[in-house]
């Protein structure tokens, strides 16, 4: 018998089923219309995902999750080991670029309101993947574990408290007790690189087999219009243009990860007072924001829990969005677009004034 | 396209330069990643011991000294002068220990042997301990590498 590469990689295109996949990805086809632009970015986040996985890997190569170790092993990882800064500071921006690129997806789908049938799970699924991204970078604030990140673990831990009945349960899941301790970064460590990656590629592959499964959503004027929309091939057209995407946005995380590297600050210590400037992630400023306007007592509730109510309405409000909007293809439905350009106004506004 | 006369045709020299980057920039981003995954630890060329802490010991005790991250092993011979190993098998690597009653190095992973003169006589190791250089320089001990000398 002849064996030669050509009958090797055919043993196993036998087995594997290779060439079906590939010939999907021959046939797959992209539209081309004005709002084109925004197919890029889910690519884009899943390039960013792609560089925290790399470089969260090779932090934890030399990251402790101990009282007593976290914050040397870090100062050690920035000092010490080879680039180990640039690696660090890459993961943090990179984080900052994914949340934001999530975002600008996430808006492009809202204004598109290319979350209609039939792609309503996708819709919630992409959701789910926002809230799985947004505990990420509240776990790995932690990680450092600098007065800044403890506070501000504090903070965000102590929000589910404000729930009656099961509130405190919550926070005590957290924390690992009724306070944060050496045990709540063992445990954040853990959310952060074993459990919410499971959980986000779980729920990855189900939102990009369904976008798969959908096809590339058109905007509506086309919709309505029944006209076919002129189409790229994936492969290699489409492909070679999100890598003209991905070759930019690498080098600006670069640039920036050289430019701004994140501080350090002193090993945290469980007893001090809270210092200045306590902030959680800029994405959840707003958050931060809203919970701080509403005054401690409203009437027989505190008003935390008000605001945590509201926040969670307003969450699952965004959940929900593809079956409140559940007009037929040729309705517009104007109100939610003109909520989601409130929502937008509402964050930037409530975020800035967060720094004030 | 192929100009006259030319080695290769255009879209043979474009694809080369566009590769040509193309792995140039791969490399840039290997290259640190191996880096900092394989950092450069190495042990040490020489350790400093205080002489004071050995100059009691008796002709044929042996002391254990840290070299680097792991134990090192030094001897008082007969005439007084010291003698050094690294204290790591040559077979795979684990600590040996000194047997004191035996008068040899014993590895416990796989039942080696050495002799007082760190010779391998018995079991797996194929061969004799790692030898260290010692000097006394007035209240310091130095153990040094093979053939490292003193630093300047």
């Amino acid at each position: 018998m002849k064996i030669d590469l050509k009958t090797f990689l055919a043993w196993f295109d036998d087995r594997l089923a290779v060439t079906p996949l590939v010939k999907y990805m021959t046939k797959k086809e992209v539209p081309q219309h004005e709002h084109s632009i925004w197919y890029y970015t889910g690519s884009s986040i899943l390039l960013f995902l792609f560089i925290q996985i790399v470089t969260g890997i090779m932090l934890a190569f030399y990251y402790k999750p101990t009282l007593e170790g976290a914050n040397a092993s870090i100062a050690r990882i920035m000092t010490e080991l080879p680039l180990g800064w640039l690696v660090r500071s890459v993961h943090s921006w990179s984080a900052t670029f994914m949340i934001a690129i999530v975002m600008v997806h996430m808006l492009s789908i809202m204004l598109t309101k290319s979350y209609r049938k039939p792609r309503e799970v996708t819709w919630l699924t992409g959701m789910m993947l926002l809230v799985v991204s947004m505990v990420f970078g509240f776990t790995g604030y932690l990680l450092p574990w600098d007065d800044l990140s403890l506070s501000a673990t504090k903070v965000g831990t102590n929000i589910p408290a404000a729930i009656p009945v099961v509130g405190r349960w919550v926070t005590q899941f957290l924390r690992g007790g009724d306070d944060v301790t050496g045990d709540t970064l063992t445990r954040f460590f853990l959310f952060h690189v074993c459990i919410l990656p499971l959980v986000i590629f779980a729920i990855l592959v189900v939102h990009i087999l369904l976008v798969q499964k959908e096809g590339m959503s058109i905007p509506l004027k086309e919709e309505i219009a029944k006209k076919t929309v002129p189409a790229l091939p994936f492969w290699p057209n489409f492909i070679l243009r999100e890598f003209i995407i991905w070759l930019v946005l690498l080098g600006t995380v670069l640039t920036v990860a050289l430019l701004f590297a994140p501080s350090l600050g002193p090993s945290a210590d469980l007893m001090a007072a809270a210092p200045e400037g306590v902030k959680p992630e800029w994405y959840f400023l707003f958050l931060f924001q809203t919970l701080k306007i509403f005054p401690a007592n409203m009437g027989p509730v505190t008003g935390e829990f008000v605001a945590v109510v509201i926040i969670m309405v307003g969450i699952i409000g965004i959940f929900v969005v593809p079956f409140l909007d559940n007009k037929p293809e040729t309705k517009k439905g104007r109100f939610f677009t003109y909520l989601t350009y409130f929502g937008v106004i509402y964050a930037i506004a409530f975020s800035i004034w967060s720094l004030l | 396209m192929r100009i006259n006369n030319a080695y290769f045709t255009r879209r043979k020299f474009l694809n080369s330069i566009l590769g040509g980057w193309f792995g140039a920039v791969i490399v840039s981003f290997i290259s640190p990643i191996v880096k900092f995954v394989w950092p450069p630890y190495k042990e040490p060329d020489e350790v400093k011991l205080v002489l004071a802490d050995f100059a009691a010991m008796p002709p044929g005790e042996v002391k254990i000294f840290p070299w680097g991250v792991k134990p090192g092993l030094l001897k008082r011979a007969a005439d007084g002068t010291f003698i050094a190993w690294v204290g790591v098998c040559t077979h795979l690597d684990c600590n040996v220990s000194w047997v004191p009653d035996k008068k040899q190095f014993y590895c416990a992973c796989h039942i080696g042997w050495y002799d007082e003169n760190g010779t391998n006589i018995a079991g797996p190791p194929p061969k004799p301990l790692r030898r260290l250089d010692v000097a006394v320089e007035g209240e310091d001990l130095f153990v040094r590498k093979p053939g490292a000398g003193a630093k300047a």
